[in-house]
Protein backbone atom coordinates (compact mmCIF):
# COMPACT_ATOMS: atom_id res chain seq x y z
CA UNK A 1 0.00 0.00 0.00
CA UNK A 2 1.53 3.30 -1.07
CA UNK A 3 1.72 6.03 1.55
CA UNK A 4 0.43 9.52 0.82
CA UNK A 5 3.89 11.01 0.73
CA UNK A 6 5.16 8.27 -1.62
CA UNK A 7 2.22 8.91 -3.89
CA UNK A 8 2.96 12.66 -3.94
CA UNK A 9 6.65 12.04 -4.72
CA UNK A 10 5.69 9.57 -7.47
CA UNK A 11 3.40 12.16 -9.09
CA UNK A 12 6.25 14.65 -8.95
CA UNK A 13 8.59 12.10 -10.58
CA UNK A 14 6.11 11.59 -13.42
CA UNK A 15 5.99 15.34 -14.07
CA UNK A 16 9.79 15.56 -13.99
CA UNK A 17 10.18 12.60 -16.37
CA UNK A 18 7.77 14.31 -18.75
CA UNK A 19 9.82 17.52 -18.64
CA UNK A 20 13.06 15.59 -19.14
CA UNK A 21 11.62 13.73 -22.11
CA UNK A 22 10.57 17.04 -23.67
CA UNK A 23 14.14 18.27 -23.17
CA UNK A 24 15.55 15.04 -24.62
CA UNK A 25 13.29 15.36 -27.70
CA UNK A 26 14.38 18.96 -28.15
CA UNK A 27 18.05 17.94 -28.09
CA UNK A 28 17.53 15.00 -30.44
CA UNK A 29 15.62 17.07 -33.00
CA UNK A 30 18.12 19.92 -33.11
CA UNK A 31 21.78 19.31 -33.84
CA UNK A 32 22.39 23.07 -34.07
CA UNK A 33 20.82 26.04 -32.32
CA UNK A 34 17.09 26.29 -33.12
CA UNK A 35 15.19 29.56 -33.24
CA UNK A 36 13.98 30.10 -29.68
CA UNK A 37 10.50 30.96 -30.93
CA UNK A 38 10.07 27.53 -32.48
CA UNK A 39 10.80 25.76 -29.20
CA UNK A 40 9.28 28.32 -26.84
CA UNK A 41 6.86 25.96 -24.99
CA UNK A 42 9.67 23.58 -24.02
CA UNK A 43 11.98 26.41 -22.99
CA UNK A 44 9.24 28.00 -20.89
CA UNK A 45 8.63 24.71 -19.17
CA UNK A 46 12.33 24.27 -18.49
CA UNK A 47 12.76 27.81 -17.24
CA UNK A 48 9.79 27.75 -14.90
CA UNK A 49 8.97 24.17 -13.97
CA UNK A 50 12.32 22.40 -13.94
CA UNK A 51 14.00 24.66 -11.43
CA UNK A 52 11.08 24.45 -9.03
CA UNK A 53 10.58 20.72 -9.54
CA UNK A 54 14.15 19.81 -8.81
CA UNK A 55 14.99 22.38 -6.17
CA UNK A 56 11.86 21.95 -4.08
CA UNK A 57 11.72 18.18 -4.50
CA UNK A 58 15.35 17.72 -3.45
CA UNK A 59 14.96 20.22 -0.64
CA UNK A 60 11.96 18.37 0.76
CA UNK A 61 13.75 15.03 0.62
CA UNK A 62 16.94 16.29 2.25
CA UNK A 63 15.26 18.40 4.93
CA UNK A 64 12.26 16.26 5.87
CA UNK A 65 12.31 12.75 4.40
CA UNK A 66 15.95 11.67 4.63
CA UNK A 67 16.23 12.51 8.34
CA UNK A 68 13.45 9.96 8.97
CA UNK A 69 15.50 7.33 7.16
CA UNK A 70 18.70 8.30 8.94
CA UNK A 71 16.91 8.02 12.29
CA UNK A 72 16.10 4.40 11.41
CA UNK A 73 19.67 3.58 10.40
CA UNK A 74 19.12 3.63 6.62
CA UNK A 75 22.09 5.87 5.94
CA UNK A 76 23.42 4.14 2.80
CA UNK A 77 20.63 5.08 0.44
CA UNK A 78 20.44 8.58 1.97
CA UNK A 79 24.13 9.16 1.28
CA UNK A 80 23.85 7.82 -2.27
CA UNK A 81 20.82 9.93 -3.17
CA UNK A 82 22.22 13.06 -1.50
CA UNK A 83 25.43 12.76 -3.52
CA UNK A 84 23.35 12.48 -6.66
CA UNK A 85 21.42 15.61 -5.70
CA UNK A 86 24.74 17.44 -5.54
CA UNK A 87 25.55 16.37 -9.09
CA UNK A 88 22.07 17.05 -10.52
CA UNK A 89 21.05 20.36 -8.93
CA UNK A 90 23.74 22.58 -10.56
CA UNK A 91 22.90 21.02 -13.94
CA UNK A 92 19.19 21.72 -13.53
CA UNK A 93 19.91 25.29 -12.51
CA UNK A 94 22.21 25.78 -15.51
CA UNK A 95 19.65 24.36 -17.97
CA UNK A 96 16.88 26.54 -16.50
CA UNK A 97 19.13 29.61 -16.67
CA UNK A 98 20.10 28.95 -20.31
CA UNK A 99 16.44 28.37 -21.20
CA UNK A 100 15.54 31.73 -19.62
CA UNK A 101 18.30 33.46 -21.57
CA UNK A 102 17.20 31.81 -24.81
CA UNK A 103 13.62 32.92 -24.24
CA UNK A 104 14.85 36.49 -23.91
CA UNK A 105 17.54 36.62 -26.61
CA UNK A 106 17.63 33.30 -28.49
CA UNK A 107 20.48 30.80 -28.63
CA UNK A 108 23.96 31.63 -29.88
CA UNK A 109 25.94 28.63 -31.12
CA UNK A 110 27.97 28.66 -27.93
CA UNK A 111 24.85 28.85 -25.74
CA UNK A 112 23.30 25.95 -27.61
CA UNK A 113 26.39 23.79 -27.16
CA UNK A 114 26.38 24.57 -23.45
CA UNK A 115 22.62 23.92 -23.27
CA UNK A 116 22.90 20.63 -25.17
CA UNK A 117 25.79 19.37 -23.04
CA UNK A 118 24.19 20.34 -19.72
CA UNK A 119 20.74 19.19 -20.84
CA UNK A 120 21.94 15.77 -22.06
CA UNK A 121 23.79 15.15 -18.81
CA UNK A 122 20.83 16.34 -16.76
CA UNK A 123 18.43 13.97 -18.55
CA UNK A 124 20.63 10.98 -17.91
CA UNK A 125 21.56 11.74 -14.31
CA UNK A 126 18.04 12.69 -13.26
CA UNK A 127 16.41 9.67 -14.94
CA UNK A 128 18.91 7.32 -13.26
CA UNK A 129 18.20 9.07 -9.97
CA UNK A 130 14.44 8.74 -10.38
CA UNK A 131 14.90 5.04 -11.22
CA UNK A 132 16.58 4.55 -7.86
CA UNK A 133 13.96 6.52 -5.95
CA UNK A 134 11.10 4.69 -7.65
CA UNK A 135 12.79 1.32 -7.12
CA UNK A 136 13.58 1.73 -3.47
CA UNK A 137 12.81 4.92 -1.71
CA UNK A 138 9.07 5.13 -2.30
CA UNK A 139 8.15 1.65 -1.17
CA UNK A 140 10.63 1.78 1.67
CA UNK A 141 8.70 4.72 3.02
CA UNK A 142 5.76 2.44 3.81
CA UNK A 143 8.06 0.11 5.72
CA UNK A 144 9.82 2.83 7.69
CA UNK A 145 7.28 5.57 8.25
CA UNK A 146 4.14 5.35 10.40
CA UNK A 147 0.78 6.89 9.54
CA UNK A 148 1.27 10.02 11.66
CA UNK A 149 4.66 10.77 10.13
CA UNK A 150 3.19 10.11 6.68
CA UNK A 151 0.43 12.65 7.30
CA UNK A 152 2.91 15.20 8.68
CA UNK A 153 5.30 14.78 5.71
CA UNK A 154 2.42 15.00 3.21
CA UNK A 155 1.26 18.24 4.83
CA UNK A 156 4.78 19.73 4.64
CA UNK A 157 5.09 18.56 1.03
CA UNK A 158 1.83 20.19 -0.01
CA UNK A 159 2.87 23.41 1.71
CA UNK A 160 6.46 23.60 0.44
CA UNK A 161 6.55 21.79 -2.90
CA UNK A 162 3.19 21.66 -4.66
CA UNK B 1 4.87 2.28 -8.63
CA UNK B 2 7.88 0.12 -9.19
CA UNK B 3 9.10 -3.09 -7.52
CA UNK B 4 9.20 -2.42 -3.81
CA UNK B 5 12.40 -1.93 -1.95
CA UNK B 6 14.77 -2.89 -4.74
CA UNK B 7 17.31 -0.21 -3.97
CA UNK B 8 16.89 -0.26 -0.21
CA UNK B 9 20.13 -1.54 1.22
CA UNK B 10 21.61 -1.52 -2.28
CA UNK B 11 24.47 0.57 -0.98
CA UNK B 12 25.40 -1.96 1.70
CA UNK B 13 24.72 -5.04 -0.44
CA UNK B 14 26.77 -4.04 -3.47
CA UNK B 15 29.53 -6.59 -3.80
CA UNK B 16 33.00 -5.35 -4.68
CA UNK B 17 32.78 -4.51 -8.38
CA UNK B 18 35.35 -7.15 -9.45
CA UNK B 19 33.14 -9.98 -8.10
CA UNK B 20 30.33 -9.80 -10.67
CA UNK B 21 32.56 -8.22 -13.33
CA UNK B 22 34.93 -11.20 -13.25
CA UNK B 23 32.05 -13.46 -14.30
CA UNK B 24 30.95 -11.01 -17.00
CA UNK B 25 34.52 -10.71 -18.30
CA UNK B 26 34.84 -14.49 -18.56
CA UNK B 27 31.54 -14.59 -20.47
CA UNK B 28 32.84 -11.96 -22.89
CA UNK B 29 35.90 -14.14 -23.60
CA UNK B 30 34.01 -17.45 -23.94
CA UNK B 31 31.48 -15.80 -26.29
CA UNK B 32 33.77 -15.46 -29.37
CA UNK B 33 35.29 -18.86 -28.59
CA UNK B 34 31.82 -20.40 -28.81
CA UNK B 35 31.17 -18.95 -32.26
CA UNK B 36 34.69 -19.96 -33.33
CA UNK B 37 33.90 -23.56 -32.34
CA UNK B 38 30.66 -23.43 -34.29
CA UNK B 39 32.61 -22.11 -37.27
CA UNK B 40 35.17 -24.90 -36.90
CA UNK B 41 32.42 -27.52 -36.76
CA UNK B 42 30.05 -25.90 -39.28
CA UNK B 43 29.92 -28.99 -41.50
CA UNK B 44 28.40 -30.98 -38.61
CA UNK B 45 25.75 -28.41 -37.66
CA UNK B 46 23.03 -29.34 -40.20
CA UNK B 47 21.49 -32.55 -38.89
CA UNK B 48 23.39 -32.36 -35.59
CA UNK B 49 21.98 -34.75 -32.97
CA UNK B 50 24.81 -34.72 -30.43
CA UNK B 51 28.22 -36.33 -30.11
CA UNK B 52 31.67 -35.07 -29.20
CA UNK B 53 33.34 -32.45 -31.37
CA UNK B 54 33.53 -28.69 -31.90
CA UNK B 55 29.74 -28.24 -32.18
CA UNK B 56 29.07 -29.73 -28.75
CA UNK B 57 32.02 -27.73 -27.37
CA UNK B 58 30.61 -24.53 -28.92
CA UNK B 59 27.18 -25.26 -27.49
CA UNK B 60 28.62 -25.66 -23.98
CA UNK B 61 30.84 -22.61 -24.37
CA UNK B 62 27.60 -20.67 -24.82
CA UNK B 63 25.48 -22.40 -22.19
CA UNK B 64 28.12 -22.73 -19.47
CA UNK B 65 30.69 -20.17 -20.58
CA UNK B 66 28.37 -17.31 -21.47
CA UNK B 67 24.80 -17.87 -20.26
CA UNK B 68 25.40 -19.49 -16.87
CA UNK B 69 28.42 -17.24 -16.33
CA UNK B 70 26.29 -14.12 -16.82
CA UNK B 71 23.49 -15.65 -14.73
CA UNK B 72 25.83 -16.32 -11.79
CA UNK B 73 27.41 -12.85 -11.93
CA UNK B 74 24.00 -11.20 -12.19
CA UNK B 75 22.46 -13.38 -9.46
CA UNK B 76 25.36 -12.70 -7.07
CA UNK B 77 24.93 -8.96 -7.46
CA UNK B 78 21.25 -8.38 -8.19
CA UNK B 79 19.51 -11.01 -6.07
CA UNK B 80 20.76 -9.79 -2.66
CA UNK B 81 19.78 -6.23 -3.62
CA UNK B 82 16.42 -7.29 -5.05
CA UNK B 83 15.27 -9.50 -2.19
CA UNK B 84 17.22 -7.68 0.52
CA UNK B 85 19.09 -10.69 1.86
CA UNK B 86 22.84 -11.23 2.24
CA UNK B 87 24.51 -13.50 -0.30
CA UNK B 88 27.46 -14.94 1.56
CA UNK B 89 31.16 -14.32 1.94
CA UNK B 90 32.97 -12.66 -0.94
CA UNK B 91 35.69 -15.33 -0.85
CA UNK B 92 33.06 -17.98 -1.67
CA UNK B 93 31.99 -16.00 -4.75
CA UNK B 94 35.65 -15.86 -5.77
CA UNK B 95 36.07 -19.59 -5.17
CA UNK B 96 33.03 -20.32 -7.36
CA UNK B 97 34.72 -18.36 -10.18
CA UNK B 98 38.03 -20.18 -9.72
CA UNK B 99 36.31 -23.57 -9.84
CA UNK B 100 33.90 -22.74 -12.60
CA UNK B 101 35.92 -20.83 -15.20
CA UNK B 102 38.83 -23.31 -15.53
CA UNK B 103 36.22 -26.09 -15.32
CA UNK B 104 34.29 -24.76 -18.31
CA UNK B 105 37.50 -24.25 -20.32
CA UNK B 106 38.66 -27.79 -19.55
CA UNK B 107 35.27 -29.36 -20.18
CA UNK B 108 34.87 -27.64 -23.54
CA UNK B 109 38.41 -28.67 -24.54
CA UNK B 110 37.40 -32.23 -23.65
CA UNK B 111 34.13 -31.98 -25.57
CA UNK B 112 35.96 -30.62 -28.63
CA UNK B 113 38.78 -33.16 -28.65
CA UNK B 114 37.23 -36.16 -26.93
CA UNK B 115 40.11 -36.24 -24.43
CA UNK B 116 38.48 -38.05 -21.52
CA UNK B 117 40.57 -36.68 -18.59
CA UNK B 118 39.73 -33.11 -19.66
CA UNK B 119 36.10 -34.07 -20.13
CA UNK B 120 35.77 -35.61 -16.68
CA UNK B 121 37.98 -33.10 -14.87
CA UNK B 122 36.23 -30.19 -16.52
CA UNK B 123 32.79 -31.61 -15.79
CA UNK B 124 33.72 -32.13 -12.13
CA UNK B 125 35.13 -28.61 -11.70
CA UNK B 126 32.22 -27.00 -13.56
CA UNK B 127 29.64 -28.83 -11.49
CA UNK B 128 31.51 -27.95 -8.28
CA UNK B 129 31.54 -24.27 -9.28
CA UNK B 130 27.88 -24.35 -10.27
CA UNK B 131 26.83 -26.08 -7.06
CA UNK B 132 28.78 -23.61 -4.92
CA UNK B 133 27.13 -20.75 -6.79
CA UNK B 134 23.77 -22.49 -6.35
CA UNK B 135 24.36 -22.87 -2.61
CA UNK B 136 25.18 -19.19 -2.25
CA UNK B 137 22.05 -18.23 -4.16
CA UNK B 138 19.94 -20.68 -2.11
CA UNK B 139 21.37 -19.22 1.10
CA UNK B 140 20.27 -15.80 -0.10
CA UNK B 141 16.77 -17.04 -0.98
CA UNK B 142 16.13 -18.91 2.28
CA UNK B 143 14.13 -16.73 4.64
CA UNK B 144 13.41 -14.06 2.03
CA UNK B 145 9.83 -12.81 2.07
CA UNK B 146 9.61 -10.13 -0.64
CA UNK B 147 9.37 -10.57 -4.41
CA UNK B 148 7.61 -13.96 -4.41
CA UNK B 149 7.49 -14.03 -8.21
CA UNK B 150 11.25 -13.74 -8.53
CA UNK B 151 11.86 -16.19 -5.69
CA UNK B 152 9.66 -18.86 -7.27
CA UNK B 153 11.56 -18.62 -10.54
CA UNK B 154 14.90 -18.56 -8.72
CA UNK B 155 14.05 -21.72 -6.74
CA UNK B 156 12.94 -23.42 -9.94
CA UNK B 157 16.23 -22.42 -11.55
CA UNK B 158 18.16 -23.92 -8.64
CA UNK B 159 16.19 -27.16 -8.74
CA UNK B 160 16.86 -27.35 -12.48
CA UNK B 161 20.54 -26.66 -11.86
CA UNK B 162 20.72 -29.67 -9.59
CA UNK B 163 18.98 -31.84 -12.16
CA UNK B 164 21.05 -30.64 -15.11
CA UNK B 165 24.29 -31.09 -13.15
CA UNK B 166 23.44 -34.71 -12.28
CA UNK B 167 22.39 -35.48 -15.86
CA UNK B 168 25.44 -33.65 -17.21
CA UNK B 169 27.80 -35.74 -15.10
CA UNK B 170 26.02 -38.94 -16.17
CA UNK B 171 26.32 -37.90 -19.83
CA UNK B 172 30.03 -37.04 -19.45
CA UNK B 173 30.72 -40.49 -17.95
CA UNK B 174 28.55 -42.15 -20.59
CA UNK B 175 30.78 -40.88 -23.42
CA UNK B 176 33.36 -43.44 -22.21
CA UNK B 177 31.24 -46.18 -20.67
CA UNK B 178 28.06 -46.10 -22.76
CA UNK B 179 26.00 -47.39 -19.83
CA UNK B 180 23.05 -45.00 -20.18
CA UNK B 181 20.03 -46.72 -21.81
CA UNK B 182 19.42 -43.81 -24.21
CA UNK B 183 22.10 -41.11 -24.38
CA UNK B 184 20.00 -38.89 -26.70
CA UNK B 185 16.97 -38.96 -24.36
CA UNK B 186 19.14 -38.01 -21.36
CA UNK B 187 20.79 -35.26 -23.43
CA UNK B 188 17.36 -33.89 -24.36
CA UNK B 189 16.25 -33.83 -20.70
CA UNK B 190 19.58 -32.19 -19.78
CA UNK B 191 19.01 -29.54 -22.49
CA UNK B 192 15.46 -28.80 -21.30
CA UNK B 193 16.61 -28.38 -17.69
CA UNK B 194 19.59 -26.22 -18.71
CA UNK B 195 17.85 -24.01 -21.27
CA UNK B 196 14.34 -23.60 -19.93
CA UNK B 197 14.79 -24.74 -16.33
CA UNK B 198 17.93 -22.99 -15.18
CA UNK B 199 18.53 -20.15 -17.62
CA UNK B 200 14.89 -19.62 -18.62
CA UNK B 201 13.66 -19.22 -15.06
CA UNK B 202 16.48 -16.86 -14.15
CA UNK B 203 15.74 -14.85 -17.30
CA UNK B 204 12.04 -14.61 -16.42
CA UNK B 205 12.71 -13.70 -12.77
CA UNK B 206 15.27 -11.01 -13.56
CA UNK B 207 13.08 -9.62 -16.34
CA UNK B 208 10.40 -8.91 -13.72
CA UNK B 209 12.83 -6.62 -11.89
CA UNK B 210 15.04 -5.17 -14.59
CA UNK B 211 12.61 -4.27 -17.36
CA UNK B 212 10.24 -2.18 -15.17
CA UNK B 213 13.29 -0.53 -13.60
CA UNK B 214 14.92 0.48 -16.86
CA UNK B 215 11.71 1.80 -18.45
CA UNK B 216 10.35 3.33 -15.24
CA UNK B 217 7.28 1.16 -15.53
CA UNK B 218 4.88 -0.31 -12.97
CA UNK B 219 5.93 -3.42 -11.08
CA UNK B 220 4.94 -6.81 -12.44
CA UNK B 221 2.34 -8.06 -9.92
CA UNK B 222 3.57 -10.82 -7.62
CA UNK B 223 0.58 -12.94 -8.64
CA UNK B 224 1.86 -13.03 -12.23
CA UNK B 225 5.28 -14.23 -11.10
CA UNK B 226 3.67 -16.95 -8.99
CA UNK B 227 1.48 -18.09 -11.89
CA UNK B 228 4.32 -18.15 -14.44
CA UNK B 229 6.48 -19.98 -11.89
CA UNK B 230 3.80 -22.61 -11.36
CA UNK B 231 3.24 -23.12 -15.09
CA UNK B 232 7.00 -23.24 -15.75
CA UNK B 233 7.39 -25.94 -13.07
CA UNK B 234 4.61 -28.02 -14.61
CA UNK B 235 6.02 -27.54 -18.11
CA UNK B 236 9.49 -28.63 -17.01
CA UNK B 237 8.21 -31.70 -15.18
CA UNK B 238 6.21 -32.84 -18.22
CA UNK B 239 8.99 -32.11 -20.73
CA UNK B 240 11.76 -33.77 -18.70
CA UNK B 241 9.67 -36.85 -17.91
CA UNK B 242 8.58 -37.05 -21.56
CA UNK B 243 12.18 -36.79 -22.80
CA UNK B 244 13.54 -39.37 -20.35
CA UNK B 245 10.70 -41.84 -20.96
CA UNK B 246 10.81 -41.37 -24.74
CA UNK B 247 7.18 -40.17 -24.70
CA UNK B 248 7.11 -37.45 -27.33
CA UNK B 249 3.50 -36.45 -26.67
CA UNK B 250 4.30 -35.86 -22.99
CA UNK B 251 7.31 -33.70 -23.85
CA UNK B 252 5.16 -31.82 -26.39
CA UNK B 253 2.52 -31.25 -23.69
CA UNK B 254 5.29 -29.78 -21.54
CA UNK B 255 6.19 -27.45 -24.40
CA UNK B 256 2.56 -26.39 -24.76
CA UNK B 257 2.31 -25.58 -21.04
CA UNK B 258 5.61 -23.70 -21.42
CA UNK B 259 4.04 -21.63 -24.18
CA UNK B 260 1.24 -20.79 -21.75
CA UNK B 261 3.79 -19.56 -19.18
CA UNK B 262 5.50 -17.49 -21.88
CA UNK B 263 2.14 -16.00 -22.90
CA UNK B 264 1.42 -14.86 -19.33
CA UNK B 265 4.97 -13.54 -19.02
CA UNK B 266 4.63 -11.49 -22.20
CA UNK B 267 1.19 -10.16 -21.26
CA UNK B 268 2.63 -8.84 -17.98
CA UNK B 269 5.61 -7.30 -19.77
CA UNK B 270 3.35 -5.69 -22.32
CA UNK B 271 1.29 -4.07 -19.56
CA UNK B 272 4.43 -2.78 -17.82
CA UNK B 273 5.87 -1.44 -21.07
CA UNK B 274 2.59 0.22 -22.08
CA UNK B 275 2.38 2.08 -18.75
CA UNK B 276 6.04 3.10 -18.61
CA UNK B 277 7.07 6.65 -17.75
CA UNK B 278 10.20 6.51 -19.93
CA UNK B 279 8.85 6.58 -23.46
CA UNK B 280 12.10 6.17 -25.41
CA UNK B 281 13.34 2.61 -25.10
CA UNK B 282 17.09 2.20 -24.69
CA UNK B 283 19.22 0.50 -27.33
CA UNK B 284 19.50 -2.85 -25.54
CA UNK B 285 15.84 -3.48 -26.38
CA UNK B 286 16.94 -4.09 -29.97
CA UNK B 287 18.24 -7.42 -28.63
CA UNK B 288 15.48 -8.08 -26.10
CA UNK B 289 12.62 -7.87 -28.58
CA UNK B 290 14.06 -10.44 -31.05
CA UNK B 291 14.97 -12.67 -28.11
CA UNK B 292 11.35 -12.55 -26.92
CA UNK B 293 10.17 -13.46 -30.41
CA UNK B 294 12.59 -16.38 -30.65
CA UNK B 295 11.53 -17.86 -27.29
CA UNK B 296 8.09 -19.08 -28.43
CA UNK B 297 9.42 -19.87 -31.93
CA UNK B 298 12.03 -22.17 -30.36
CA UNK B 299 9.39 -23.75 -28.13
CA UNK B 300 7.17 -24.41 -31.15
CA UNK B 301 10.08 -26.08 -32.96
CA UNK B 302 10.76 -28.12 -29.79
CA UNK B 303 7.14 -29.30 -29.76
CA UNK B 304 7.44 -30.30 -33.43
CA UNK B 305 10.61 -32.23 -32.59
CA UNK B 306 8.92 -33.99 -29.67
CA UNK B 307 6.10 -35.03 -32.01
CA UNK B 308 8.64 -36.51 -34.39
CA UNK B 309 8.62 -33.95 -37.21
CA UNK B 310 11.84 -34.00 -39.31
CA UNK B 311 14.30 -34.54 -36.43
CA UNK B 312 17.31 -33.94 -38.72
CA UNK B 313 16.11 -30.35 -39.02
CA UNK B 314 14.06 -29.72 -35.88
CA UNK B 315 16.62 -31.13 -33.41
CA UNK B 316 19.51 -28.77 -34.29
CA UNK B 317 17.11 -25.92 -35.03
CA UNK B 318 15.45 -26.24 -31.61
CA UNK B 319 18.81 -26.23 -29.83
CA UNK B 320 20.08 -23.31 -31.89
CA UNK B 321 16.95 -21.20 -31.46
CA UNK B 322 16.79 -21.86 -27.71
CA UNK B 323 20.48 -21.32 -26.93
CA UNK B 324 21.80 -18.88 -29.54
CA UNK B 325 18.50 -17.34 -30.63
CA UNK B 326 16.62 -16.70 -27.42
CA UNK B 327 19.03 -17.02 -24.48
CA UNK B 328 22.24 -15.63 -25.98
CA UNK B 329 20.42 -12.68 -27.56
CA UNK B 330 18.59 -11.96 -24.30
CA UNK B 331 21.66 -12.39 -22.06
CA UNK B 332 23.96 -10.21 -24.17
CA UNK B 333 21.22 -7.57 -24.36
CA UNK B 334 20.81 -7.49 -20.60
CA UNK B 335 24.55 -7.65 -20.00
CA UNK B 336 25.36 -4.62 -22.15
CA UNK B 337 22.95 -2.59 -19.96
CA UNK B 338 23.75 -4.13 -16.60
CA UNK B 339 27.55 -3.76 -16.82
CA UNK B 340 27.59 0.05 -17.13
CA UNK B 341 24.62 0.24 -14.72
CA UNK B 342 26.62 -1.58 -12.04
CA UNK B 343 29.66 0.60 -12.63
CA UNK B 344 27.48 3.68 -12.27
CA UNK B 345 25.91 2.29 -9.07
CA UNK B 346 29.36 1.66 -7.62
CA UNK B 347 30.64 5.13 -8.48
CA UNK B 348 27.50 6.56 -6.89
CA UNK B 349 27.76 4.39 -3.77
CA UNK B 350 31.42 5.27 -3.15
CA UNK B 351 30.41 8.91 -2.82
CA UNK B 352 31.93 10.32 -5.99
CA UNK B 353 30.22 11.89 -8.97
CA UNK B 354 28.27 8.97 -10.49
CA UNK B 355 29.60 7.85 -13.87
CA UNK B 356 27.14 8.37 -16.70
CA UNK B 357 26.06 5.17 -18.44
CA UNK B 358 26.33 6.97 -21.81
CA UNK B 359 29.93 7.95 -21.07
CA UNK B 360 30.83 4.39 -20.11
CA UNK B 361 29.13 2.82 -23.13
CA UNK B 362 30.78 2.55 -26.53
CA UNK B 363 27.78 2.56 -28.88
CA UNK B 364 29.43 1.52 -32.14
CA UNK B 365 30.63 -1.92 -31.02
CA UNK B 366 27.15 -2.56 -29.60
CA UNK B 367 25.46 -1.62 -32.86
CA UNK B 368 27.93 -3.77 -34.77
CA UNK B 369 27.29 -6.69 -32.43
CA UNK B 370 23.52 -6.36 -32.78
CA UNK B 371 23.67 -6.34 -36.59
CA UNK B 372 26.19 -9.17 -36.89
CA UNK B 373 24.40 -11.26 -34.26
CA UNK B 374 21.11 -10.86 -36.11
CA UNK B 375 22.69 -11.83 -39.42
CA UNK B 376 24.41 -14.80 -37.78
CA UNK B 377 21.16 -16.09 -36.30
CA UNK B 378 19.37 -15.79 -39.61
CA UNK B 379 22.10 -17.51 -41.65
CA UNK B 380 22.74 -20.38 -39.25
CA UNK B 381 19.00 -21.05 -38.81
CA UNK B 382 18.50 -21.03 -42.59
CA UNK B 383 21.59 -23.20 -43.02
CA UNK B 384 20.12 -25.77 -40.64
CA UNK B 385 16.76 -25.72 -42.42
CA UNK B 386 18.11 -26.06 -45.98
CA UNK B 387 21.09 -28.17 -44.83
CA UNK B 388 23.64 -25.69 -46.20
CA UNK B 389 27.10 -25.85 -44.63
CA UNK B 390 28.39 -22.65 -46.36
CA UNK B 391 25.43 -20.74 -44.94
CA UNK B 392 26.10 -22.07 -41.43
CA UNK B 393 29.78 -21.21 -41.86
CA UNK B 394 28.98 -17.65 -42.98
CA UNK B 395 26.58 -17.25 -40.07
CA UNK B 396 29.09 -18.53 -37.53
CA UNK B 397 31.73 -16.16 -38.95
CA UNK B 398 29.27 -13.28 -38.52
CA UNK B 399 28.54 -14.41 -34.96
CA UNK B 400 32.27 -14.52 -34.21
CA UNK B 401 32.76 -10.99 -35.54
CA UNK B 402 29.78 -9.79 -33.49
CA UNK B 403 31.13 -11.45 -30.35
CA UNK B 404 34.48 -9.72 -30.87
CA UNK B 405 32.64 -6.40 -31.17
CA UNK B 406 30.92 -7.09 -27.84
CA UNK B 407 34.31 -7.93 -26.32
CA UNK B 408 35.62 -4.59 -27.59
CA UNK B 409 32.69 -2.88 -25.84
CA UNK B 410 33.59 -4.64 -22.57
CA UNK B 411 37.29 -3.71 -22.83
CA UNK B 412 36.36 -0.09 -23.56
CA UNK B 413 33.99 -0.10 -20.57
CA UNK B 414 36.86 -1.23 -18.34
CA UNK B 415 39.13 1.57 -19.66
CA UNK B 416 36.44 4.22 -19.26
CA UNK B 417 35.62 3.03 -15.73
CA UNK B 418 39.27 3.29 -14.71
CA UNK B 419 39.52 6.78 -16.24
CA UNK B 420 36.34 7.92 -14.42
CA UNK B 421 37.55 6.64 -11.06
CA UNK B 422 40.87 8.44 -11.51
CA UNK B 423 39.22 11.70 -12.55
CA UNK B 424 36.43 11.67 -9.96
CA UNK B 425 37.54 10.94 -6.40
CA UNK B 426 34.84 10.51 -3.72
CA UNK B 427 33.32 13.84 -2.60
CA UNK B 428 34.95 13.61 0.81
CA UNK B 429 38.39 13.52 -0.86
CA UNK B 430 37.82 15.78 -3.78
CA UNK B 431 35.48 18.45 -2.33
CA UNK B 432 35.46 20.60 0.72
Amino acid sequence: MMTTIASLLHTDHMATVETLQALEDLLRRNRSAPAAGSVRPVLERLATVLRAEVQKHFGFEENHLFPEFTRQGETGIVMMLTHEHRAILPLAMRVAELAEQALAAGFTDGDWKDFAASGGELVERELFHIQKEEMGLLSAISALIDADTDARLAEIYRREVV
Amino acid sequence: MMPGGFMMGAHSRLLPLPVPMRFFAAAMVFHPLAWAMLLAGADAVPGFRGGLGPVLAGLHLVTLGVLAMIAIGAAFQLLPVAIQRPLGPTWACGLAWWLYVPGVALLCAGLATGWVPALHGGAGLSVAGLLLAGLLIARCLIGATGFPGIRHHAWLALASLLGLAVLGLLLAVDFRTGWLPDHTAFAAAHAVLAGYGFMGNLAMGFTYVLVPMFVLGPAIPDAVGKRTGLLAALALALAVCGALAGLGWLAAAGGAVGLGAVGLHFAALRTALAARMRKRLESFFRLLFPAWVLLPVGLAVGIALALGAEPAITAPLWGFLMVFGWLLTFATGILQRVMPFLVSMHTSARGGKPALVSQLTADRPLLLHAVLHGVALLLVALGIIIQSVPMVRAGAAGGLAGALALLAFAVELGCRTRAHLQDNPPFSQGHT
